[in-house]
């Protein structure tokens, strides 16, 4: 009698243990979706899946940050007159960094930011101008603004702290040199103010201004997302691929002017090649004169540049890093080249032959 | 007294059922609005990619979420660059929860590749194979291949082994407790052999939640106990006739082979399926050199009884065709958990019978560890083993 109960309860405790272990081993579990989805990867291969597609390279998800936007938006400032007639152009910037965004496909990332956006707002001004800048520091640890550029030491933003939780500094100085330059956070440990966000680019126009041009920003930078000294992803503007699944649209015979600046950390080395067309490039923006004829640049951390080109052709045309590396971890995208409006109106169009 | 034991049956039950509500309390409890007190430091999330598979123009990875918080799979990368996928059943992984990660690849035979996942906070897992070859597909030829390498590696070293059995049956006593305690050695080898290769396993392929050193050490125990308390019921009634009890320990002796050698044909079967093993004839001498032994182990005892070629044959086949089996399941059917607890038996087998032997050496030899012939048995199969093992 008592010899069976004990039976009795070893096989139950046999038969919940091989259950419960069961239940760790055998992979999926019994529910399974009935729906097929398919999709098709760029390499041409038809995927057939019950399950869910991981497709960061096509799939547009709803991002907080808008790099299409982004692209094309300068920041002229307040503007007012100094009594000496100097141009005053005021901007207020905020930094935080307590944001998580999603960066790429269901990735999440704490971004550090100037005015919620990494990159910053593009500032611009013209040589000559002054420009103030209101800084309010809302983050939890101290920042600065570290610009580019010429100015007296006590506007380079290193050896004055801005304190967290609304510590305030107002920078000041006149605009120069011609140019595009980055500015950036510049409290220690440098690396981190830089990989989470903190940059942004500011654009010093010639007094004389340059040829009228459809404008547009591009930051090169990359994303540690799990902390390994290692970029996850990279990206022009910050979102790995978007310009692949949202192609900037351009004309054809329009004079394109790219503002490009390579904030990667990590790695030494940049790049930037462009399909199907070569560009006129001017370093850091500073001359008139461009100084090389390619389709190929390299930058290193903070170089940066002016490119200017032309497409004849209407169509499709990637640009990215040529480190493949890069590239493949988002760093690309594609113009999409229309057929300007203004040829057809006069009736000239591409591809009708006679 | 019907009543009376009845009620102190009905407190017993109770008192034994008492602590188990008291802990479903605490669990609730601590589940409940006081767990925010202990919410202390981060829980990472982990996830484990226990297989990687190459079929034609895909990679697929099975992944597990091997940490203590729910993740989302959110990427997948081959060579640290990121690539399309799908995964099923879905994206969202449980605590122990596995998905299939499946990548269209066009990969190329015997290059390595690095696969790597990536979570919803941006953290990557990754897992490194040396040589893509193409996932093994259960085929007619291929279930034969399996069974030709476990004939080679198990039945045909045993059945040799056992051909000893004439020649121990002709010499002495004393000579005879020496090839008895060989077997000790030999066995003592293989015991140790399969925690080793049970511990490689666990440290190569299994998440760390699941415990791998623990889990070796509870399977062993419990295999050893199981059968040495079945193993003495055979004994037990074996005693009744003095030629049975040669028989039962060698069927013994045979079993815990058997389950020994089913490990040891996962292994190979899965070294192969995985892609880490191109078999060689070099390696199948040196399995077959190092299971001879065990042949031998089974002939020992069997020497006392009646020559008995169909018994003989039986056990030759219980102690080896095991291999065969496990080769199937492990090139077809690989699973971590299963092969470490699948080694983790044998060795609990082993160690049973080489607890059933030393009786028998004991109930023959007075001096039992102190006799010389003993010692030196001892000491000889374990050196035979380990010079065979070299060779593997």
């Amino acid at each position: 009698m008592k010899n069976s109960k004990t039976s009795i309860m070893i096989s139950i405790l046999a038969i919940v243990s091989v259950a419960s272990s069961l239940y760790f081993i055998i992979p999926g579990g019994i529910e399974a979706q009935s729906e097929e989805k398919t999709f098709v990867t760029h390499s041409g291969s038809i995927v057939r899946t019950t399950g869910e597609v991981l497709d960061p390279l096509y799939t547009s998800a709803t991002m907080e940050f808008d790099p299409m936007e982004y692209l094309r938006e300068f920041n002229y400032g307040r503007v007012s007159q100094l009594p000496d007639g100097t141009t005053l152009r005021e901007f207020t910037i905020i930094a935080e960094d307590d944001k998580i965004m999603e960066v790429s496909l269901g990735v999440f990332y704490n971004v550090w930011t100037f005015n919620g956006t990494v990159p910053g707002p593009t500032i611009r001004a013209t040589e000559g101008d002054m420009v103030r800048i209101n800084f309010i520091n809302n983050g939890s640890k101290s920042h600065t603004i570290h610009f580019h550029g010429i100015h007296p030491a006590e506007m380079d933003g290193v050896f004055e702290p801005v304190g967290p939780g609304g510590g305030q500094f107002t920078y000041e100085f006149k605009a120069g040199p011609v140019g595009v330059h980055p500015y950036h956070c510049h409290v220690m440990p440098l690396e981190e103010h830089i990989v989470h966000g903190l940059y942004g680019v500011y654009i010093v126009d010639p007094k004389e201004g340059r040829a009228p041009a459809d404008e547009m920003v591009m930051v090169l930078n990359g994303l540690d997302t799990d902390f390994d000294t290692e970029n996850n992803f990279y990206a022009a503007n910050t979102i790995p691929f978007y310009y692949q699944h949202h192609p900037i649209q351009i004309n054809t015979d329009e004079l394109i002017r790219v503002y490009v600046v390579n904030m990667v950390e990590f790695d030494p080395l940049n790049n930037l090649h462009l399909h199907g067309n070569l560009y006129y490039y001017y370093p850091t923006g500073t001359d008139t004169v461009p100084s090389f004829y390619t389709d190929m640049i390299t930058l290193s951390q903070t170089e940066r540049g002016i490119m200017e080109f032309e497409y004849d052709y209407p169509g499709k045309y990637l640009f990215h890093a040529h480190k493949v590396e890069f590239s493949e971890k988002g760093w690309v995208g594609i113009f999409l080249v229309k057929e300007n409006p203004e040829n057809s109106l006069q009736g000239v169009e591409y591809g009708t032959g006679e | 007294m019907e009543l009376g034991s009845k009620t102190s049956k009905g407190k017993l039950v109770a008192s034994g059922i008492i602590p188990f509500a008291f802990v479903i309390l605490l669990i609730v409890y601590l589940f409940g609005s006081s767990g925010d007190l202990l919410d202390v430091g981060v829980s990472l999330p982990e996830v484990t990619i226990e297989r990687i598979n190459f079929v034609d123009g895909e990679i697929q990875a099975t992944v597990r979420n091997t940490g203590h918080i729910p993740v989302e799979v959110v990427m997948a990368d081959v060579n640290d660059r990121i690539q399309p996928a799908a995964i099923e059943p879905d994206r969202f992984l449980n605590r122990f929860e596995t998905a299939l990660v499946r990548i269209p690849f066009e990969w190329n035979e015997s290059e390595p590749y690095t696969v790597g996942i990536t979570t919803e906070d941006g953290t990557r897992f990754e897992k490194e194979i040396k040589a893509a070859t193409q996932a093994l597909k259960p085929s007619g030829e291929l279930v034969g291949y399996f069974a030709i390498i476990g004939t080679y590696v198990g039945i045909i070293p045993v059945m040799i082994g056992l051909l000893w059995l004439p020649f121990i049956k002709r010499i002495s006593k004393a000579k005879y407790n020496f090839f008895l305690a060989i077997t000790v050695g030999l066995l003592l080898f293989l015991g140790i052999d399969a925690i080793e290769e049970a511990t490689a396993v666990s440290n190569k392929f299994l998440a760390g939640s699941f415990n791998g050193i623990l889990l070796i050490v509870t399977v062993v125990i419990l295999s050893f106990l199981g059968l040495y308390y079945s193993g003495n019921k055979l004994v037990k009634r074996a005693d009744a006739s003095p030629y049975a009890k040669p028989v039962a320990l060698g069927l013994m002796i045979a079993i815990g082979i058997g389950l020994h050698n089913f490990g040891e044909g996962l292994a190979i079967g899965a070294a192969v399926g995985l892609g880490e093993v191109a078999f060689s004839t070099f390696l199948l001498v040196g399995f077959a050199l190092h299971n001879t032994s065990e042949g031998f182990a089974i002939a020992a005892p069997m020497a006392k009884g009646k020559p008995m070629i169909g018994k003989l044959v039986g056990m030759g086949l219980i102690a080896g065709a095991p291999a065969i089996f496990g080769a199937w399941i492990g090139g077809f059917a690989y699973s971590p958990f299963t092969a470490i607890v699948f080694l983790s038996i044998g060795s609990g087998a082993i160690f049973q019978v080489i607890v059933a032997i030393l009786g028998w050496i004991r109930k023959e030899d007075d001096k039992f560890l102190a006799s010389a012939s003993v010692v030196a048995g001892i000491a000889a199969g374990m050196l035979i083993m380990y010079i065979t093992s070299i060779l593997v």
